[in-house]
């Protein structure tokens, strides 16, 4: 037996120790964890993958140069510490040493070189690409010496770090291949606690245990990633015992906590649904309009009857879970009666019929939605009662998700909507400089037409400011502008709610990152 | 027959071509395109922009229709967005899981409905034909997602007999090829009892009626005058001309065989052609919808025309040619 080999069954063999005397549990190390995966798995390359299937399944498989703790902060992963040069323009990474890949090659700067390299190139399908550009101008990757890798911005850009947990490919297997083409793709080589092992089509993949991980091996035998599309499948599954892991609807909540074997986690998501008013519509140019609107809307009715109590209400465009959330916003609490002044003042007056009008012209709006998401087309048809209170006409059209993001997305001013309700997942990063900058209309992701030259000054100076402290100062004063502002109205967050077979244990604190975030830790027990 | 089979062949190329174009145009005439799929705060539209001229579609329609066309000529569909690998190769990937699935189901119900349509027609309006009546209507209403539903419930969870879903057990490691026949036979029960459970009625009212049919001719009266066995009369002179509509019936569900049943897959998590079809309908995935129904399409036609012959193959009152020199 090597020395090598035996202090990793050293390293095993205490991870394995210290696991059991913390849980009072034995790891059964011929153990499988089964995950489901509502989606299917559509290609197994982090940087050409963009649904959260494949992204779940290259997660073990692969390490970043950086990832996130429980408190969602960026920690060293295959970089051991980073330095950033004064001006904010030059990010250099120390690589952690002894690093393999699967197959037994050494990882090194090369690598980190290549993958960044290969995102940047234009005939490469990724759509990471907007994470390395600033301004119309690529970062540049240099490096310094096999362990030893820089990052030159071309301006200073504080967003960057919570895009270098991108996983990091072999340079040694892919350079000079046809990335998009690759069969690489389909059985992936990475540096992860799990290796890569079958991946059998829209039925299920395998992974299983990394002996050589730089981390110590996992305690886990193998993972098994099962397709399951229909959500009641998979909580019969789980039921059945074939999966430990599944998402629960808020209906199904009840039910599934009474059941043995199983543990039911609720943590809150780093999500946030809205009402986007259209700024473009007359209606909605008026603040007090949706200032009124604010005031008319009661959040907590809308958790009770969709969610069953679980979420929160939303006031603004940061989660509770953000370091950046600033919680002494405008909240606009539910009063029908301000909300008929501000109303009255905007011009709005209640005709014989109840709805308001101002001359001939009723004050009547269409919310849009997308088919199959039934917690939003629920919302809907409440808002739709809730407004009717204070004279305000709304009709509802469920759009497919395809031909509703055709009407948000179009390159066009004004756009085809009035309201849509629809949601943002935020980054690790605060910066929301794709949502609410004035240059991000008709083209972009500001399809609401907010424009604020307050707002455009802090975004511009939230992403190019590199001190956390001084930040969360801006996007505190940003949350507070936009929530006074209202072109969103801001609706809830929804909770998380997961349940994981009892036999399984080392789950991180629930949070936003889940669950699984230290996944070599994870054990099954017998 | 030669003559008539080369003859429609031929006609099935225009056929084909209309339909390629016709999709090709609904589909792009929909709203909605496949990067919509990949909007993200995080991605600039210009990505999308690039990715859009990476797959071509920055061109006009038409140039894109005949550049499709240029290569599906000679059989190759494209790739496959996202996937990024040939259209063929993913559907050839879900071909032998829905060919298993539905082939069994269809057999299956053939080997059921056939025997119970021709005993309810032999003994008309009897207990016997009341209570196959009775139940196959039950089955044509029952909806198939609920009826899959209970199976998994009771099957799966409350008696623990049968696995839940998908088609092969992951833990299995390097199983014997008897081994995962057995493996895949009980993934493959609860699915192929649910379809058959939907589809038993139809064939079974089909079976019966046209049996029915054959029974009241003049042949089959003469054939009790002359003093034959019941069971000869029924299995011998009627049975088999009962049976010919049937032939229609097998070739029109051959492209459904291929095509693969969606509701069944998705809640069995089946890895069919029917999920495939659904989720590239829904990502706007072209090249995987224009290979999809391309094959569908060349299936149906085809169905028809094995169909048509096998009709003259079994009937000597059709005769194709004699039909043309008229």
């Amino acid at each position: 037996m090597s020395v090598k080999v035996k202090n990793i069954l050293t390293i095993w063999l205490t991870i394995i120790l210290l696991s059991a005397a913390v849980c009072g549990r034995t790891a059964d190390l011929e153990g499988d964890l089964v995950f489901a995966l509502g989606g299917e798995i559509s290609i197994l390359n982090p940087i050409l993958s963009a649904d959260s299937a494949s992204s779940s399944v290259e997660g073990p498989i692969f390490n970043g140069l950086t990832k996130i703790n429980e408190k969602l902060e960026i920690v060293p992963d295959l970089a051991e510490r980073w330095t950033v040069s004064k001006d904010g323009k030059v990010f250099t990474f120390f690589l952690r040493r002894g690093v393999k890949w699967h197959d037994g090659a050494s990882f090194t700067a090369r690598d980190v070189k290549f993958t960044f390299d290969s995102i940047l190139d234009p005939k490469v399908n990724s759509v990471r690409r907007s994470d390395y550009i600033i301004e119309g101008r690529p970062i540049r990757f240099k490096v310094i010496d096999a362990y030893t890798v820089q990052a030159v911005l071309p301006r200073p850009f504080a967003p960057f770090l919570a895009s270098s947990g991108m996983s990091i490919l072999p340079a040694h297997l892919l350079k000079g291949k046809d990335l998009n083409t690759s069969s690489f793709n389909q059985k992936p080589v990475g540096t992860g606690p799990f290796k890569f092992k079958e991946w059998k089509a829209s039925d299920h993949a395998t992974l299983v245990r990394n002996e050589k991980y730089h981390l110590g091996a996992p305690l886990l035998s193998s993972i098994i990633y099962r397709m399951i599309p229909d959500e009641n499948s998979r909580l019969i599954a789980l039921e059945s015992g074939q999966i430990d892991e599944s998402d629960v609807p808020p209906r199904e909540v009840g039910r599934i906590k009474r059941l043995k074997r199983v543990k039911v986690y609720e943590y809150e998501a780093l999500t946030y649904t809205y009402l986007g008013f259209n700024l473009a519509n007359p209606i909605f140019s008026d603040k007090r309009v949706r200032q009124a609107l604010a005031y008319a809307t009661d959040k907590q009715q809308l958790i009770n009857l969709i969610f069953l109590g679980a979420g929160a209400a939303a006031y603004s465009p940061s989660s509770p879970v953000s370091w950046a959330y600033e919680s002494s916003v405008e909240k606009y609490p539910l009063n029908r009666k301000i909300a008929e002044i501000l109303l009255d003042g905007a011009g709005w007056k209640k005709g014989p019929d109840g709805i308001r009008k101002k001359g001939s012209k009723p004050l009547e709006f269409t919310i849009l939605v997308n088919q199959g998401n039934k917690e939003r087309e629920k919302a809907a048809v409440i808002l739709q009662w809730q407004y009717k209170k204070i004279g305000v006409k709304v009709n509802i059209r469920v759009m497919e998700w395809s031909a509703m993001l055709r009407i948000l997305n179009a390159n066009k001013d004004p756009k085809d909507f009035d309201a849509v309700i629809i949601g943002w997942s935020l980054g690790i990063d605060p910066d929301q400089y794709s949502i609410w900058h004035s240059s991000q209309y008709p083209s972009g992701l500001n399809f609401v037409k907010y424009k604020n030259p307050k707002i455009d000054r802090l975004l511009e100076k939230g992403r190019t400011t590199m001190d956390r402290e001084s930040r969360k100062k801006i996007y505190s004063q940003l949350q507070k502008i936009i929530a006074e502002d209202q072109p969103y109205l801001f609706l809830w967050y929804p909770k998380a709610v997961v349940a994981v077979s009892e036999r399984v244990g080392g789950l991180s604190k629930p949070g936003p990152a889940g669950l699984f975030l230290n996944i070599e830790k994870v054990f099954v027990t017998k | 027959m030669r003559r008539y089979i080369v003859k429609r062949l031929i006609s099935l190329i225009p056929l084909l071509l209309g339909v390629s174009l016709v999709s090709f145009l609904i589909m792009h005439l929909a709203p909605g395109d496949p990067t919509a799929m990949l909007t993200d705060p995080s991605v600039k539209p210009e990505e999308l922009l690039r990715l859009r001229q990476n797959w071509g579609l920055d061109r006009p329609l038409i140039v894109q229709y005949f550049y499709w066309l240029w290569h599906a000529i000679r059989f190759d569909f494209g790739t496959a967005y996202m996937l990024n690998r040939p259209v063929s190769a993913v559907i050839a990937e879900r071909l032998p899981a829905t060919l298993l699935l539905m082939g069994t189901s269809f057999a299956v119900t053939l080997l059921i409905a056939v025997p119970l349509g021709v005993l309810s027609a032999a003994k008309k309006k009897g207990w016997f034909d009341n209570l196959v009546t009775v139940i196959s209507f039950a089955g044509m209403s029952i909806p198939s997602f609920w009826l899959a539903l209970m199976l998994m419930l009771l099957f799966s969870v409350k008696l623990n007999l049968l696995p839940a879903g998908g088609m092969y057990d992951p833990s299995l490691q390097t199983p014997s090829f008897l081994k995962s026949a057995i493996d895949v036979a009980l993934h493959m029960a609860l699915p192929v009892a649910t379809m058959v459970i939907v589809a038993l009625a139809g064939i079974t009212r089909y079976v019966r009626s046209s049996m029915l049919e054959a029974l009241s001719q003049n042949y089959i009266k003469a054939a009790r005058a002359r003093g034959l066995f019941e069971r000869t009369v029924i299995f011998k002179h009627a049975l088999r001309n009962a049976l010919l509509p049937l032939i229609t019936l097998i070739g029109l569900s051959l492209p459904e065989l291929f095509g693969g049943a969606f509701i069944v897959e998705t809640i069995f998590a089946w890895p069919g052609m029917g999920r495939l079809g659904v989720a590239a309908v829904f990502s706007r995935n072209y090249p995987v919808i224009m290979g999809v129904v391309m094959f569908s399409a060349f299936l149906i036609v085809i169905g028809n025309l094995l169909a048509d012959v096998c009709y003259a193959l079994a009937d000597p009152r059709i005769r194709y040619e004699k039909v043309q020199k008229k």
